[in-house]
C-alpha cells in the first residue's frame, strides 16, 4: 500500500516536473534560447500564491494569477531583453539568464525574506480521499488531475492548432515561418510567456506541497535540467516520459532511503547518460 | 617581455600589493584563493570552451578532503592539501568524462546537474561532511617550521601557492596541449578531423582544472576553519563562473581581477547590504551584453587610451582568441 501511495506522489510530483521541463523544452525548440531563469519563472509563480493567500486572497484566484503574472513578466522580458539576444551564441543566453534568476531570487528575498513559509491548500481539498485503505491527500489528487487536463491541452495546443503548427514549423526553420508572413516575434513572444507561464502554474501548484523558500528555484532549474537531459530538448514526449519517471524514482526511493531520495534523480541521469548518451528517446 | 611573463609579473604585483592596501589578512587570502578558483575555471571556459557549472563540486570536495584529512588523521598540512588536489582531479575527471558525452547546451545542463548530486551527497551524508553545519573546527597546522595561525603567515603561504599555480596554468596554456585547447574551442570538428583525440583532452582540461580548484578549495577550508555545506552548492559552482567571466575569459590573469573585484566588492557590500547579489546578476547581464572581454578587456581600452595620449580613445579591437566564444 506504501508503494502505491508513493507511485501516486510519483505520477503529481512527475507531472509538477513535466510542466515544468516542458517549458523549458518548447522554448528551446522554437527559439533555441536557453533558459536559464526558468527556475525562477518556477520561484515567482509559488512565492505569488504564497503572497495572494497570506493576503487573504482566495486560493484558486491566486491559482489563476500567478501564471498569468509570470507570463506577463517573462514576455516583457522577453521583449525588452531577451529577444536582443537570440542571434548570440548559447554562452550569451546562459550567462544573462543566469543573472536574470540571480536577480529574481535576491528580489524575492527582499520582498518575501530569507526563511519561506508554508501555503495551506484550500479548504474544499484540505481533506483526503478514501477508497478502502487507500488514503491520499485531495489536494494531491487535484494537481494530478489538473495536471492532466494540462498536458491533453498543451498537446492539442502543440498538435492540432494553428500557432502549435507554427511553433513546430519555427523550430525547424524560423526563416521559412517568417517568409509565409506568419509575424515570428509575436510568436516567439507568445511562445516564451507559454513556457514561463507553465513553470510559474508549476510552482504555484507545488507550494501547497512543499511550501515556499528562496531557493526554491535552482532545485527546480536542476530538475528540469535531469528530465530534458534525458527526454530530449524540444520533445513534448520526451519531457512527459521522463518527468513521470523522475518523479516516480523521487517518490519511491523516499520510503526506501528517505535522505536519499533527490540524490537519486541525479544518479539516475548520471546512469542513463552513461548507458543511452542521446537520451531515452534517443534525440539529439 | 611576452604576454605571459607580463601577465605572470601582474600576478606577483596583486599578491604582493594585496597586504599594502588591505588591512584584513584572511580577506587578501580569499582573493588569492578564489582567484586560483577563477583561473582554473578560465582553463575550461576560455581556453577549451566549456562551461561548467560544476566547478563548485570540486572546491567543496577539495574543502572536504582537506578537513577529513587534517580532523582524522596526523597527516601533515601537505599531505591533506595533496589529497584535497586528488579529490578534485578525480571528481573532475568522472564529471567531465560523463558531461562531454553531451554536446553545447546539454553539456552545460549535465555540469549544473552533477553539480546538484555532489551537494545531495554532502548532504545526505551528513555523519561524513557534517551535513548543513560542515566540518567544524578544522586546524591549521604549520608547514615545516612555518607557523600558519597568523592570518597574513596564512597569506604568505597562499600568496606562493597561488603563484606556484598560476604559473603551472600558465605553462599548461601555453604548451601544446593548450594550443590544442584552442583549437577544439575553435573548431572541434576540424581538430577531431585532424585527429586530435578531442575527448581525453577535454577530460585532462577537467582534470587540470579540477585539481587546481580542489587545492583552492583546501586552502579556503583551512583560512575559515570550516568545510560548509555552501563550499559545494550551486551558488559555488555560480560565484566561480560569475568571477571568470567578470573578469574576462580572455587570458588567466584576467580570472585574478574577476576574483579580487568579486571577493572585495562582496566584502565591501555585503556589510552594507547583504542584497547586492542582485547588483551582480545585474553586472553579469551587462557584461553578458556589454563587455564581453570583462574588466580585463575594460582594462585594455583604459591602458590603450594612455597610450595614445591626447588622442581619442579607440576601441580595442576584437581579437578573436579572446572573445566569448559560444559552447
Amino acid at each position: 500500500m506504501i508503494y502505491l501511495f508513493q507511485l501516486v506522489n510519483g505520477i503529481g510530483l512527475g507531472m509538477l516536473y513535466f510542466l515544468l521541463a516542458v517549458g523549458l523544452s518548447i522554448i528551446f525548440g522554437l527559439l533555441h534560447f536557453v533558459n536559464f531563469a526558468h527556475g525562477a519563472f518556477y520561484l515567482l509563480g509559488a512565492y505569488l500564491v504564497y503572497d495572494m493567500t497570506e493576503r487573504g486572497v482566495n486560493f484558486w484566484a491566486g491559482l489563476l494569477l500567478a501564471p498569468v503574472v509570470v507570463a506577463g513578466l517573462a514576455a516583457l522580458t522577453e521583449a525588452v531583453l531577451l529577444r536582443r539576444i537570440y542571434h548570440l551564441p548559447h554562452t550569451f543566453h546562459i550567462l544573462v539568464t543566469v543573472g536574470l534568476a540571480l536577480m529574481v531570487q535576491e528580489l524575492v528575498i527582499i520582498l518575501w525574506g530569507p526563511v519561506g513559509g508554508n501555503v495551506s491548500p484550500p479548504d474544499v481539498l484540505g481533506g483526503v480521499f478514501m477508497l478502502g485503505d487507500f488514503i491520499y491527500p485531495q489536494y494531491r489528487l487535484f494537481v494530478i488531475g489538473l495536471t492532466l487536463v494540462l498536458a491533453i491541452g498543451l498537446w492539442w495546443l502543440l498538435e492540432g492548432t494553428r500557432l502549435g503548427a507554427v511553433v513546430r514549423a519555427g523550430s525547424e526553420s524560423t526563416d521559412m515561418v517568417s517568409l509565409l508572413g506568419i509575424d515570428i516575434v509575436r510568436v516567439n513572444t507568445a511562445v516564451f510567456a507559454l513556457g514561463a507561464g507553465l513553470a510559474g502554474l508549476a510552482g504555484a501548484l507545488a507550494a501547497p506541497i512543499r511550501g515556499v523558500e528562496p531557493f526554491m528555484g535552482v532545485e527546480a532549474l536542476g530538475i528540469a535540467f535531469v528530465v530534458v537531459v534525458i527526454g530530449g530538448m524540444g520533445s513534448y514526449t520526451g519531457a512527459l516520459i521522463a518527468g513521470l519517471l523522475v518523479g516516480i524514482v523521487q517518490s519511491v526511493m523516499a520510503t526506501l532511503w528517505p535522505e536519499g531520495a533527490r540524490l537519486m534523480i541525479y544518479l539516475g541521469m548520471g546512469l542513463v547518460i552513461l548507458t543511452m548518451p542521446r537520451g531515452l528517446l534517443g534525440r539529439a | 617581455m611576452n604576454r605571459a611573463s607580463l601577465h605572470f609579473v601582474l600576478a606577483a604585483l596583486v599578491a604582493i600589493a594585496l597586504p599594502l592596501f588591505m588591512r584584513s589578512g584572511t580577506l587578501a587570502s580569499e582573493v588569492l584563493i578564489f582567484a586560483m578558483a577563477a583561473a582554473a575555471c578560465n582553463l575550461l571556459l576560455g581556453y577549451t570552451g566549456l562551461l561548467s557549472f560544476g566547478q563548485g563540486i570540486f572546491f567543496g570536495l577539495g574543502s572536504y578532503a582537506a578537513g577529513l584529512t587534517l580532523l582524522h588523521t596526523s597527516l601533515p598540512l601537505g599531505a591533506a592539501l595533496a589529497l584535497a588536489t586528488i579529490a578534485g582531479a578525480v571528481a573532475a575527471t568522472g564529471v567531465g568524462w560523463l558531461s562531454i558525452r553531451r554536446q553545447g547546451v546539454y553539456f552545460v545542463m549535465l555540469t549544473l546537474a552533477f553539480s546538484q548530486f555532489f551537494y545531495f551527497l554532502a548532504y545526505t551524508f551528513k555523519d561524513v561532511t557534517g551535513g548543513d553545519n560542515g566540518l567544524l573546527n578544522i586546524p591549521r597546522p604549520a608547514i615545516g617550521p612555518f607557523a600558519l595561525g597568523e592570518s597574513w603567515a596564512y597569506y604568505a603561504f597562499v600568496a606562493v601557492l597561488f603563484l606556484l599555480v598560476f604559473a603551472a596554468l600558465q605553462r599548461v596554456a601555453s604548451s601544446t596541449f593548450g594550443r590544442t585547447l584552442l583549437a577544439i574551442r575553435d573548431n572541434e570538428e576540424r581538430a577531431r578531423a585532424i585527429g586530435f583525440p578531442v575527448r581525453l583532452f577535454k577530460i585532462t582540461a577537467f582534470a587540470v582544472s579540477g585539481a587546481v580548484t580542489g587545492l583552492a578549495g583546501a586552502l579556503h577550508a583551512l583560512l575559515i576553519g570550516v568545510a560548509p555545506l555552501s563550499s559545494i552548492e550551486y551558488h559555488m559552482s555560480e560565484s566561480i563562473l560569475i568571477m571568470t567571466i567578470i573578469g574576462g575569459s580572455g587570458n588567466l590573469f584576467a580570472s585574478v581581477l574577476g576574483a579580487g573585484f568579486y571577493v572585495i566588492v562582496s566584502d565591501l557590500l555585503s556589510s552594507i547590504w547583504p542584497r547586492w547579489l542582485l547588483l551582480l546578476g545585474g553586472l553579469l547581464v551587462v557584461v553578458a551584453l556589454f563587455m564581453q572581454k570583462g574588466l580585463w578587456g575594460l582594462l585594455e581600452r583604459l591602458v590603450e587610451a594612455l597610450q595614445n595620449g591626447r588622442k581619442s580613445p579607440v576601441e580595442a579591437p576584437v581579437r578573436p582568441e579572446s572573445e566569448g566564444r559560444s559552447i
